[in-house]
């Protein structure tokens, strides 16, 4: 294929791609996102594959494989083109009758669609409540394009944005926008990025780096990673007009080698962007030159910290340093870089094709734009929400999460990952912005959101994220190191049912000293998880120390479970499906469970027929199994 | 006295006598997985029994049993076959016992506990010894030379020799001689193909060796022998190989001239890297705070009893090796278990029976081959 030497040729290519396209307007997309994929997408591709070569079709209709379209919850997803069918939860099975039904007859299949508790089915993703509460400014596109095609990209328009840069607006001007725009850091700090540029540009040096952070490290957290999979050349072309703006050169996307299929098409877009000559010497013959390498992390959730990602693509160990000097003047290989969030890179284009001044009336005014959030846990439709900034979390959460599944009540939403905090149920209409977070005690964070509900123990998310802290802290700095240690000590106890008056106050005291004395970001926010749920569900932290009860039933020392020998009718289900083989009884006969053995797996739970429910949670350590008092509990 | 003697005593390489089955068993899996033929006796009559029809290379004796001890089975092992090199284990260490069983004749003396690569060294010591030793036991010459006319069945080989040493004597030379020199030449032999059989297997591993070396400046050259390409290189020795072997780890340190203390601290540092050998089969567990809400840890406390292996740990057949990791970014199927390549949202207690049987079918197919 021929380099794109000018505007020109890259306006043709889009007439071509768009005439290939509208020559087939009949198109059956899948997701093949890793949400999707795990939810055996790639059986339904082949299925639907093998079915159109036996009705003889290729010629009219293709199979696309699209990024993630957001509703992970009920993949794999299919979408029809021209109609706008979506059909949910589609597997193998279902692909001839989806071919003969919509392909050949143009009829939807119904019993494919979107349906909740039996109300009337819907047939198009704009209609389903998940994604017509949102404002899919980035997002949108995953769900129209391979993101192996860079013709797919271009015919939607991709690339314009840079022309438009490139050749129409000096890098003064592209700075000035994005300053004008308000866009912030979607990473977690919510930094001006205009003002980060700036701060690049005018640091004295001849060579400059632009890095994309996409080392996306929060557990519950997967916006980063479906960007990338699904539209990397929105992130490339974001990179390319940055690294035009701020004058530099070469580029790096540091990408965490945990996400396979992101790391793929990543590489598959710069190769193909290389071809096109949008990478490389003299882009579009615009005389700009740029070029972009790819670093996969090796897994750690530190390297995300801006420094210690530096170091890492240094090839040293991924520890942050202080920032005194600031990486925008003395960052990779001492020289100024600009590193943003892969989600800020992909906001780029739209500032440029849209206008800042468009951009700046999305949102909220000191939090512009659209934020995706990754909505998982206890909610009904988990997946990536992608909402104008100053949305309520209730909204998120009910509106287009669909609440919480079995009716049960909501505990608490965590956000900002491991740095963030817990906000109650009383906070539920808090307007998700950078600085609203803040205020309510939690942060914004690079967009996990998780919701809890009354089965979660407060005390044992907060020491979740500790331990995960502790495990993950690189080791430099004493209070986060040791401090954490100390922490996640307490609260092992304090859920084991060992906790003593005054671990509370020597909590709070040490969470002071690590926020305060700690190097980098991960030390300095590690304490909020338990400052946000001490603050909050003091009284659950108090059951498990005084009453050495757990609440919800959640820690493992603090209860157990138990066979109720008049309920249970001895079908050995239970029996069966015990791994460590931990319940005895013969057949036909009431079970118990051996209290030494049990790992309380909850297994026995999960298959006891619901109309026996003979398995059950009980409050505290085991007793004895003949204990009369245990009978009274259990009724 | 010694009856029926047999020259070709290729049937079985080890006798362990031992009154533990835990012993017993532990050292014929060691010995086993080194293709030694193991044969194993409870206590010291039926060893004494076995010793005698099998007649292996190397004896390993308990010295404490009931009834027949491993002091008296060591003093009726010259009877049996004087060639049985005897190895002593004790868990009662004693310079008494140890100078005792030295005087009547054995090889080596192994303390319980003991590691298997003590075993297996003592014991390939012991064979060494029997392939050196009994070709030069001249004073049994003329008793062997007697048991050889009265041979009835013997390997083929070994048949036509004899019957070429009788036309021999017709012809009339002095048959025992002949016989005789045949037998040290089968011992030689057999003790060359041995020798072969390690040369075999250390040209093998020398052959990997290089291999790896090989592999490790491909891939060095892939990041043009850059310095910082560092995570990088570990990175794809690590998907190559599934664990940085210490010789890839020297040689990527001499290549790139980065000294072996930064390349430990960086492959000690990150979570994607191992220095220990991994299962052949990947299990992960997501324990990221989306899975962690979802019951991820009860899922934990399910594989790790179907498993038998905690979180970081490896079967010792090297079959799986159990990782616990902080989300894999499919949280809407929450719980998640990744076996190998293929994602399972939530799966049943019986789906992880099944995941993992086929897995272990795999594994064995794979040993057959």
């Amino acid at each position: 294929m021929p380099r794109l030497e000018s505007p020109k040729a890259l306006v043709a290519l889009r007439v071509k791609a768009r005439g290939q396209r509208a020559a087939m307007p009949q198109r059956i997309s899948v997701c093949g996102g890793t949400g999707c994929v795990a939810a055996k997408a790639s059986g339904c591709i082949d299925a639907l594959n093998a079915a159109i070569t036996r009705h003889d079709l290729s010629s009219k209709v293709e199979v696309q494989v699209t990024g993630c379209h957001g509703l992970c919850e009920r993949g794999p997803i299919v979408v029809i083109a021209p109609q706008q069918y979506c059909y949910l939860g589609v597997a193998a099975a279902d692909a001839d009758e989806i071919i003969e039904q919509s392909i050949i007859k143009g009829r939807p299949v119904e019993r494919l669609m979107y349906q909740v508790d039996k109300a009337e089915r819907i047939e198009s993703q704009d209609k389903i409540p998940f994604f017509r509460g949102q404002q899919r400014l980035l997002l949108e596109a995953n769900s129209r394009i391979d993101p192996r095609s860079i013709e797919d990209y271009i015919a939607i328009g991709g690339y314009t944005a840079l022309e438009q840069a490139l050749f129409r607006m000096r890098p003064e001007e592209i700075i000035e926008s994005v300053k004008e725009s308000g866009l912030r850091g979607r990473g977690g700090g919510g930094f001006p990025t205009g003002r980060k540029w700036e701060t690049t540009r005018n640091a004295p040096s001849d060579t400059k780096y632009v890095i994309v952070n996409a080392d996306e490290g929060d557990p519950g957290a997967y916006m980063d990673r479906s960007l990338l999979e699904g539209n990397p050349h929105s992130i490339l072309e974001g990179l390319i007009i940055g690294a035009y703006a701020i004058g530099a050169n070469l580029g790096y996307i540091y990408v965490r080698q945990e996400y396979p299929l992101a790391v793929e098409n990543t590489l598959l877009a710069i190769e193909q962007a290389r071809e096109q000559g949008l990478l490389g010497k003299d882009i579009l013959g615009s005389g700009f030159s740029f070029d972009v390498e790819v670093h996969r992390g090796a897994g750690a959730f530190v390297s995300g910290e801006s420094s210690a990602l530096i170091a890492a693509i240094e090839g040293q160990v991924g520890r942050p340093r202080e920032k005194y000097v600031h990486t925008s003047v003395c960052g990779l290989w001492d020289r100024p870089t600009n590193l943003n969030n892969v989600e800020t890179w992909a906001n780029i284009p739209h500032i440029i094709n849209k206008g800042a001044k468009w951009f700046s009336t999305v949102g909220t005014k000191t939090s512009t734009g659209t934020k995706v959030f990754s909505l998982v846990g206890k909610v009904r439709n988990s997946g990536l929400v992608e909402v104008p900034m100053g949305t309520s979390l209730r909204t998120i959460v009910y509106d287009i999460g669909g609440g919480i599944p079995g009716d049960k009540r909501l505990k608490a939403i965590q956000t900002g990952g491991p740095s963030g905090g817990f906000l109650p149920e009383s906070m539920l209409d808090v307007p998700v912005d950078f600085d609203e977070l803040v205020e309510a005690g939690s942060m914004m964070g690079s967009g996990g959101m998780i919701v809890m509900d009354e089965n979660n123990c407060m005390v044992d998310a907060a020491r979740f994220y500790v331990d995960f802290l502790a495990h993950e802290s690189c080791g430099k700095c004493l209070p986060c190191r040791e401090g954490l240690r100390q922490l996640l000590h307490i609260l092992n106890r304090i859920v084991a049912g060992e906790g003593r008056e005054g671990d509370l106050e020597l909590m709070e005291e040490l969470c002071e000293t690590v926020a305060t004395t700690s190097l980098c970001a991960l030390g300095k926010s590690a304490p909020n998880p338990v400052r946000s749920a001490l603050k909050h569900f003091r009284s659950e932290f108090e059951a498990h120390i005084r009453e050495k009860r757990c609440p919800s039933l959640a820690c493992v020392s603090l209860f157990h479970y138990h066979i109720d020998a008049e309920r249970c009718n001895g079908c050995s289900l239970c029996q069966k499906n015990c791994a460590p083989n931990a319940i005895h009884g013969e057949h036909k006969k009431s079970k118990t469970i051996d209290q030494e053995s049990c790992v309380k797996c909850g297994a026995c739970e999960t298959v006891c027929p619901p109309k026996l429910a003979a398995v059950s949670k009980v409050a505290g350590r085991a007793a004895p199994k003949d204990s009369p008092l245990l009978r009274q509990k259990t009724g | 006295m010694p009856s029926q003697q047999t020259l070709a005593q290729t049937e079985v390489d080890v006798v362990v006598v031992d009154d533990e089955e835990t012993i017993r068993e532990g050292c014929r899996m060691a010995l086993e997985g080194e293709g030694l033929r193991t044969e194993t006796a409870a206590n010291g009559a039926l060893g004494l029994e076995l010793l005698a029809r099998v007649r292996p290379r190397v004896a390993l004796l308990d010295l404490r049993m009931p009834g027949v001890a491993g002091m008296d089975v060591l003093k009726r092992l010259p009877d049996i076959d004087p060639r049985i090199v005897p190895i002593v284990i004790t868990g009662y260490a004693s310079v008494e016992s140890a100078v005792d069983s030295m005087k009547l004749g054995a090889f080596e003396f192994l303390t319980k506990p003991f590691e298997t690569t003590q075993l297996l060294d003592s014991v390939h010591r012991g064979i060494h010894r029997w392939g050196t030793y009994a070709p030069a036991q001249s004073e049994l010459a003329p008793r062997r030379a007697k048991q050889t006319q009265t041979l009835k069945s013997q390997e083929d080989a070994l048949l036509k020799s004899l019957e070429a040493a009788e036309e021999y004597a017709e012809l009339g030379g002095t048959p025992t001689a002949l016989a005789d020199e045949l037998r040290t030449l089968e011992t030689q032999a057999d003790y060359h193909t041995r020798q072969l059989g390690v040369v075999h297997k250390k040209g093998k591993a020398l052959h990997d060796f290089v291999a790896d070396l090989h592999a490790v400046d491909a891939i060095v050259s892939r990041h043009q022998s850059k310095r910082s390409a560092l995570i990088q290189i570990l990175l794809d020795i690590q998907s190559q190989k599934n664990w940085l072997p210490s010789h890839m780890l020297m040689w990527t340190s001499r290549r790139l001239g980065v000294p072996m203390g930064r390349i430990l601290e960086v492959a000690t540092f990150y979570e994607a890297f191992s220095l220990t050998p991994q299962g052949r089969h990947e299990v992960q567990i997501c324990t990221g705070t989306a899975c962690h809400v979802r019951h991820a840890p009860e899922l934990l406390a399910t594989i790790s009893s179907l498993l038998g292996i905690k979180p970081g740990q490896t079967d010792s057949d090297l079959n799986f090796t159990f990782k616990q990791v902080h989300c894999l970014g499919c949280c809407a199927l929450a719980p998640v278990v990744k076996v190998d390549s293929a994602y399972y949202g939530n799966p049943s207690m019986k789906k992880l029976k099944e995941i993992f049987a086929r897995c272990e079918k795999d594994a064995q197919a794979e040993g057959e081959n």
